[in-house]
């Protein structure tokens, strides 16, 4: 069984210059993400419990390689394929390229669970899971919040809107992309971390496939000027409609003291009543 | 017109507010908390230098005349333990390994 | 343990000399954990490094030196300059710890050390009274060695666990804050009279509410650092916050301009062993020696204010010494005579009287207003009062000031003895 970390080492507190917009990253401080080091997590430990084997790979510059030899010292194979690592040149490769790229570096090699982070820390569009699973031609299970090993089924959870959460079964092969939340990475043994020290990370050399982005400039955003209405009355009739400071609210109410269950029912009762929710919608029953 | 108001000089201003300030160091913050201090014990202590002296602010009096501590934001430098003086009231280590403060500029 | 300047130059040392080098470092890499003053002398590399300046990431050579003397009014410069300072071999650079600190544990691994982040030594390993290795917090972390070397810093938990260092010592250091504060590179050459790669490195006096200590301002290449030094002691007993004495320094009318419109980039803390010869650890025990920090080597006597350079000599030292404990069972006391006779122990030696003498109330307190006081009197033109004799307006300072002129004679007579 082949596990495959797809993770992105980047800094993650690279500076943004606001006037000119140019991205400085600092190689030294490039580092998995809470997402990516989760990813990682993830992926040991169901090779742990299924006896896979865990092959973390990622596309980028050298400065790459140090989040990679800690991988190597926590048991996983390791492969970098070689990256530009200025900014401009990486906007061009778009998350469909990125993804047909990842998948030839694996060449033979069909993962039965490709894991990764729900979004990168750096760019952040969150496509690249759905372009991998594409590309796979297997099934894709993004934003997960947790991830575990059933008996020999996988469990995923994620989160839906107004805080529920889904939990469902992930028939493999199959990718899942994991919110940096719930597990931390393990710590590397200190043999193992010696021997991983000065090992080569090995590089898969494949070529970029055509992006269809091309760029032409990258800058700030800067925000269309709006025109503003000049603000009308005096400045104490405005600082009063501001504050509220003269009309009259609704009194608080005093409900308890009650038990949570009779509370929370008052605190949706009045929600509802207040028009912030809509009782159809949410299915509440309101006493 | 009305009078005019005199204005502060930008340049009386006296920088940057404390959380600004400590939000331009990077920490990675561990789940371990590398200090820990006996508030029983700092009842009793009348200097509580660890408050004033701490460069990131990181010890404050409670009302109770204990003391609340954080660890998050600690530049690791080992003021609070070398100037605390009641014995065994705070319990301080290196945070673990790759966690806590990272320096670029330092 | 610790690869700062003095654990990255013992494993460069110990690994050239053949020994099998683990350099443990508890930061995400190294320098992450380090802060200073500002300025690197690197000529203690030439025997190890030769032309290390072509490398060496610098931001600027400090080709000009400023001593001040401020009161909250007044500002008292002795500023020097000098061409042979922005040419090779060059005396001083401003840079970066996050970028020396890895530049040189680079150094250290190219020579075949083996490079661990991300480690804490959790402890000594010890056999009978002898240290044979180091625990650490990662799992299967005990590692066994025929030497350690604590080159853990000034807070060393290694050389207090074998009783070494005190387990707190207040008296003897001083907190260090710093603010790295971004200008554009012309506006630094220009409010400094700088260009190219020339740095200015300012030390001040006298700027710090009385509490012993001073403060410091260093050119980067689009940044200022500047910061303050002062008595842990002193400061606690103040209870002024380490923050505020940056904020009096930014503002004081001779700083403010240097730093108008600049923007803080990064705030940090440490602190500094300034104890000086007198209280330095005990350099070595049974299986271990410490170096930099961890050995008190920062050179605090006033004029002089130097910490890497020492660091980096008491490692090469403690390399040289435990390679050659570990191939051929040499004594380690080897490590002490060897510091003995370089400059790192003797300038120490020579200066040993200068912490006291530089943190002590009338240096600190009194003689910044007094020079300033007679300074202004001399340069004050008081038509139609004649001018007043220096004597009378030395008398007139040390007056207003409550010193003695004989407190002023024997303190020159100390001076003269610390700096001879």
């Amino acid at each position: 069984m082949l596990i495959v970390a797809l993770l992105r080492c980047t800094d993650l507190r690279a500076e943004v210059d606001p006037l000119t917009g140019a991205v400085s990253r600092d190689p030294r401080t490039a580092s998995l993400s809470a997402a990516d080091a989760a990813a990682l997590e993830h992926a040991l430990r169901i090779a742990d419990t299924w006896g896979g084997r865990v092959l973390a790979l990622t596309a980028g510059g050298p400065e790459a390689d140090g989040p990679l030899r800690e991988a190597l010292a926590l048991g996983a194979e390791v492969r970098r394929v070689p990256l530009h690592s200025s900014y401009i040149e990486e906007l061009a490769v778009d998350e469909r390229s990125l993804a047909k790229l990842v998948v030839s570096a694996l060449g033979e090699n069909r993962p039965d669970l490709v894991l990764c982070a729900d979004r990168s820390a750096d760019r952040g569009t969150g496509a690249l899971p759905a372009f991998v699973a594409h590309e796979l031609g297997v099934v894709q299970a993004p934003g997960l919040v947790a991830l575990q090993v059933e008996g020999d089924q996988l469990v995923a959870e994620r989160r839906l809107d107004f805080g529920r959460r889904e939990r469902m079964r992930v028939p493999l092969p199959a990718v899942c992309s994991v919110e940096g939340a719930g597990v931390r990475l393990r710590r590397a043994s200190l043999p193992a971390s010696l021997a991983a020290a000065n090992a080569t990370i090995p590089l898969v050399d494949v070529a970029l496939p055509a992006s269809p982005v091309r760029v032409v400039q990258a800058r700030p955003t800067r925000p269309r000027p709006r025109h503003l209405p000049a603000p009308t009355g005096t400045s104490r009739e405005r600082l009063l409609a501001l504050t509220g400071a003269l009309l009259s609210h609704e009194p608080p109410t005093v409900v308890g003291p009650v038990g949570a269950a009779e509370a929370a029912d008052a605190l949706l009762d009045f929600l509802v009543r207040h028009g912030y929710l809509s009782e159809a919608r949410t299915g509440w029953a309101v006493p | 017109m009305s009078e005019a108001i005199p204005l502060t000089p930008i340049s009386s201003y006296r920088g940057i507010g404390f959380d600004d300030r400590m939000d331009t160091v990077e920490f990675r913050v561990a789940e371990r908390a590398h200090i820990v201090v006996d508030s029983d014990i700092c009842r009793s202590c009348t200097t509580k230098a660890c408050v004033t002296a701490c460069p990131a602010n990181l010890f404050a009096p409670t009302s109770d005349g204990g003391i609340l501590f954080n660890y998050e934001q600690c530049f690791e430098c080992g003021t609070c333990y070398q100037v605390c003086n009641s014995e065994g009231a705070l319990s301080w280590t290196y945070p673990d390994g790759g966690y806590g403060v990272v320096f670029r500029q330092g | 343990m610790g690869a700062g300047p003095a654990g990255a130059a013992a494993a460069l040392t110990a690994a050239r000399a053949g020994a099998s080098v683990v350099l443990l470092e508890r930061g995400p890499f190294p320098g992450s954990k380090n802060v200073y003053g500002g300025v690197v002398y690197g000529r203690v590399l030439d025997e190890v490094l030769p032309r290390w300046w072509e490398e060496v990431p610098v931001q600027r050579w400090v080709t000009r030196r400023s001593t001040m003397v401020l009161t909250e009014t007044q500002a008292l410069t002795v500023d020097f300059r000098t061409v042979a300072w922005g040419e090779a071999p060059y005396n001083g650079c401003t840079t970066f710890r996050s970028d020396f600190d890895s530049w040189l544990a680079g150094k250290a691994v190219e020579a075949g050390a083996q490079l661990v982040t991300s480690t804490v030594a959790t402890g000594l390993i010890r056999e009978g009274g002898t240290v044979v290795g180091v625990r650490t917090d990662r799992p299967d972390g005990d590692l066994r060695a025929k030497v350690v070397i604590a080159a853990d810093g000034v807070n060393s938990f290694l050389a207090k666990e074998l009783g070494l260092l005190p387990s707190t010592d207040a008296a003897h250091l001083t907190l260090g804050v710093k603010e790295v504060l971004s200008l554009p590179r012309e506006v630094i050459d220009e409010r400094f009279g700088v260009r190219g790669d020339e740095g200015v490195d300012v030390e001040i006096l006298g700027c710090t509410r009385g509490i012993p200590g001073g403060g410091f301002v260093y050119t980067n290449k689009e940044t200022v650092s500047v910061g303050v030094v002062v008595s842990l002691e002193h400061l606690t007993a103040a209870k002024v916050r380490p923050e505020e004495l940056i904020a009096d320094l930014k503002a004081h009318p001779a700083i403010a301009p240097w730093v108008r419109g600049a923007e803080v980039k990064e705030y940090a803390a440490h602190l500094i062993p300034e104890g000086g010869y007198d209280h330095f650890p005990t350099l070595h025990a049974d299986g271990l020696l410490v170096a930099g920090d961890a050995a008190g080597m920062c050179l605090a006597a006033g004029i002089w204010l130097e910490g890497v350079n020492f660091a980096i000599g008491s490692g090469l030292a403690a390399g040289r010494a435990a390679a050659a404990a570990a191939q051929t069972g040499a004594d380690l006391a080897s490590y002490r005579k060897d510091l003995e006779s370089t400059f790192v122990l003797q300038d120490h030696k020579r200066l040993r009287k200068a912490p006291g003498l530089v943190l002590s109330p009338r240096v600190q307190g009194q003689y910044p207003g007094l020079i300033a006081d007679l300074v202004e009197g001399m340069f004050t033109v008081t038509n139609p009062t004649p001018k007043p004799g220096v004597v009378r307006l030395l008398r007139a300072a040390a007056n207003k000031h409550g010193v003695k002129l004989r407190h002023l004679a024997v303190d020159a007579l100390a001076g003269g003895r610390t700096f001879r």
